[in-house]
């Protein structure tokens, strides 16, 4: 075994001490270099790869219809599912949500979804209110808040008439969180 | 893991700060300690350059974990997403197609850094005074073959379904154990979701954990053998400064591979086939690079056999290369410590001409056959068109009312669909279980009303799986036709 495996580089030229301990900590740094440069590749790959996508807002798409007009005569507010598709990664989904058309004949829309926690609110017809079933919530039959935790009125959905048919464009209003308690 | 230098305190100093820095990490750290482990025994010039090969293997292990993890965000294990969310991967999400091709092809090079760090210990008679490097390597490069051959089928796509047939195939050929192999790999008698799922718990939870445990025993469970008390690496300071410049020239060679590995994925983004289920009739899948060896073995090979040697060839090579380090050695050989033995080169030489050449001979057959090499440029065009294609989500969730077909009263099924195909397609099409819905089919490739009535006379010409049973003889002209055609109206 020949003798004189030290490190090639302190011997290849005469130097000062000086200049070899500088060149000594240059050679310590390269392995930490490589290491970022890698590390930070793949952090910005992965930054891009992960971040949550915005699907484009396909404004005819997102118009739904609720009932025909000649239909919504009745004087309480009704309950009407609608039908929201919107993507999702890989799929296109199609969900279930509920609205309620209130009494009146300019055929406002509310959505069912309680603007304290997001919990669906349910029509009491004896009482002649909205009540929120998670957190005692009470909203009156326009949508306006009457008492509970919610700081906000039912959020009213735009609406269009269509061909004789009640459109509404549905509308989540989950990052809308101002005025939430 | 990063390897460090070893404590600077006995050697000449270039500074406090770094003194004082490598004092800490002395003391705070497990790095002196992995230092020893892999670099205790100094060599110089080329041999300490093929050492080299313990960085590449790092570094491809860690980046098959970093991207391994990534792909996991959006793929999705079952039979009915597996094609779709790995689309979405390369068509959709940004830097997806790179960062899949990365763990594509490091899947590739990190059985080839495997053999190459099995070659350099070869060639310096390391293995003799390193069983346990030598030992765990082998168990990585095995470990690391089950990883690709598992993942190749989780894109379900048509390569990765013929792959797992194969494989199942082979399983059931096994002598006594063959058909509960084969039952335990896919799940059940057939090929179904449940294979999927259990392809990906193993390539993602049992297979990684068996690699990084069998990394953990290499560095801190075993110690290697300690070399004779005279051998020079005993001496702190000349140890000290060769393990810093090791370290160097792994940084140098890991940068080098990276880089290239980067640009390999950036150009050649990873294959993805037709998805199982719209797969037409002629197509050829072929394996990824590392296990054309073996589907060229067993084109000689009746299907008992085929399994034996599927098993045999490799376990006789690795067994062989395993037992290496415990073969007594001649005189001559143990006076020689850093020379290889001439059993291993030629088990290592054998290896290498057995699947270097059966490799080739698989490229040269597909090259020479004109109509294969067509069909095979016909596929790649296609992957290529699909590529391009926009991509298109997957419906899923609620039927709506006006949810086109499936609500459309005025398009009412023929009676002979109703009496016939609507116990697995779903009253209107709209699929059951793991049968494929029909709802939009007549607009992938080879669904015309002329491929529909082909599938309903003869389903195995088009790969149809979940295998439909043949309405040959069960429907007249006219009902196949008019089921046929009332399927195209599905939109």
């Amino acid at each position: 075994m020949p003798d004189n495996y030290t490190d090639d580089s302190s011997q290849s030229a005469p130097a000062t001490p000086r200049q070899r301990a500088r060149r000594a900590f240059l050679l310590r740094l390269l392995p930490v270099a490589v290491f970022s440069a890698v590390g930070a590749t793949l952090a910005t790959a992965a930054f891009k790869f992960l971040r949550p996508r915005d699907p484009q807002a396909d404004d005819e798409a997102s118009w739904t219809t609720v009932a025909p007009v000649s239909e919504l005569t009745a004087a309480q507010p009704v309950a009407r599912k609608v039908f929201v598709e919107r993507d999702a990664g890989w799929t296109r989904t199609r969900e279930e949500r509920l609205v309620f058309v209130l009494a009146g004949d300019e055929h406002r829309v509310v959505s069912a979804v309680c603007t304290h926690e997001g919990c669906e609110v349910a029509w009491r017809a004896q009482a002649g209110d909205f009540f929120c079933p998670c957190h005692d919530s009470v909203f009156d039959a326009r949508g306006r808040r009457v008492s509970g935790p919610a700081q906000r009125d039912l959020e009213a959905l735009p609406t269009r008439i269509e061909q004789g048919h009640l459109q509404v464009q549905y509308k989540s209003f989950v990052e809308d969180s101002d005025g939430r308690a | 893991m990063r390897r460090m230098n070893e404590r600077a305190g006995t050697t000449k100093q270039t500074g406090t700060n770094e003194a004082r820095f490598d004092e800490r990490r002395a003391r705070r750290t497990n790095f002196d300690a992995i230092a020893r482990t892999l670099a205790d025994e100094p060599s110089h010039g080329l041999a300490a350059w093929a050492r080299t090969t313990t960085g590449v293997v790092v570094l491809l292990l860690s980046l098959q974990m970093v991207t391994g993890a990534l792909l996991a965000f959006y793929y999705v294990p079952s039979a009915a997403d597996a094609h779709a969310t790995v689309t979405f991967i390369e068509k959709a999400v940004s830097a997806g197609s790179w960062i899949r091709a990365l763990h594509y092809h490091g899947s590739q090079w990190l059985p080839l850094a495997l053999i190459l760090h099995l070659a350099q210990m070869l060639w310096r008679g390391a293995y003799r005074r390193r069983p346990v490097g030598w030992t765990a390597t082998l168990v990585l490069l095995a470990l690391v073959s089950a990883e690709s051959a598992a993942g190749f089928s989780l894109p379900w796509d048509a390569r990765g379904f013929y792959s797992t047939r194969v494989a199942a195939s082979i399983a059931g050929g096994l002598p006594f154990v063959g058909d509960a192999a084969r039952a335990w790999l896919a799940g059940g008698a057939e090929l179904s979701t449940l294979t999927v799922s259990r392809l990906y718990a193993l390539h993602v939870l049992l297979l990684p954990f068996l690699i990084l445990f069998t990394v953990v025993a290499r560095l801190f469970l075993f110690r290697e053998t300690p070399v004779e008390a005279s051998d020079e690496t005993e001496r702190v300071e000349p140890r000290t400064s060769w393990t810093r410049a090791q370290m160097m020239r792994n940084a140098l060679t890991v940068a080098l591979v990276f880089v290239a590995l980067s640009l390999c994925a950036a150009r050649w983004p990873a294959p993805l086939a037709p998805a199982a289920d719209a797969v037409e009739a002629g197509y050829l899948p072929r394996p990824s690079a590392q296990f054309l060896w073996l589907f060229q073995l067993l084109k000689y090979l009746p299907a008992p056999l085929a399994s034996l040697a599927a098993l045999v060839v490799p376990g006789l090579l690795l067994g062989a290369l395993a037992v290496l380090p415990f073969l007594p050695h001649t005189q001559a050989e143990s006076a020689a410590r850093h020379r290889p033995s001439r059993f291993g080169i030629a088990v290592f030489s054998i290896g290498l001409l057995l699947v270097g050449g059966l490799t080739a001979l698989a490229y040269l057959e597909d090259a020479r056959n004109p109509t294969i090499r067509e069909q095979l440029a016909r596929q790649t065009q296609q992957e290529a068109d699909f590529r391009l294609a926009p991509f298109v989500p997957k419906q899923t969730g609620v039927v709506a009312p006006n949810a086109s077909a499936a609500d459309d009263k005025t398009n009412d099924p023929p009676a002979a669909y109703t009496d016939n195909c609507a116990r697995c397609h779903g009253e209107r099409g709209e699929g059951k279980f793991v049968n494929p819905p029909l709802i939009g089919i007549s607009a992938r490739p080879q669904r015309t009303t002329a491929d529909l009535i082909h599938i309903i006379n003869d389903p195995g010409s088009y790969g149809l799986e979940p295998r439909m049973p043949s309405f040959a003889t069960k429907l007249t002209d006219e009902q196949k036709r008019a089921i046929a055609e009332w399927i195209t109206t599905l939109k």
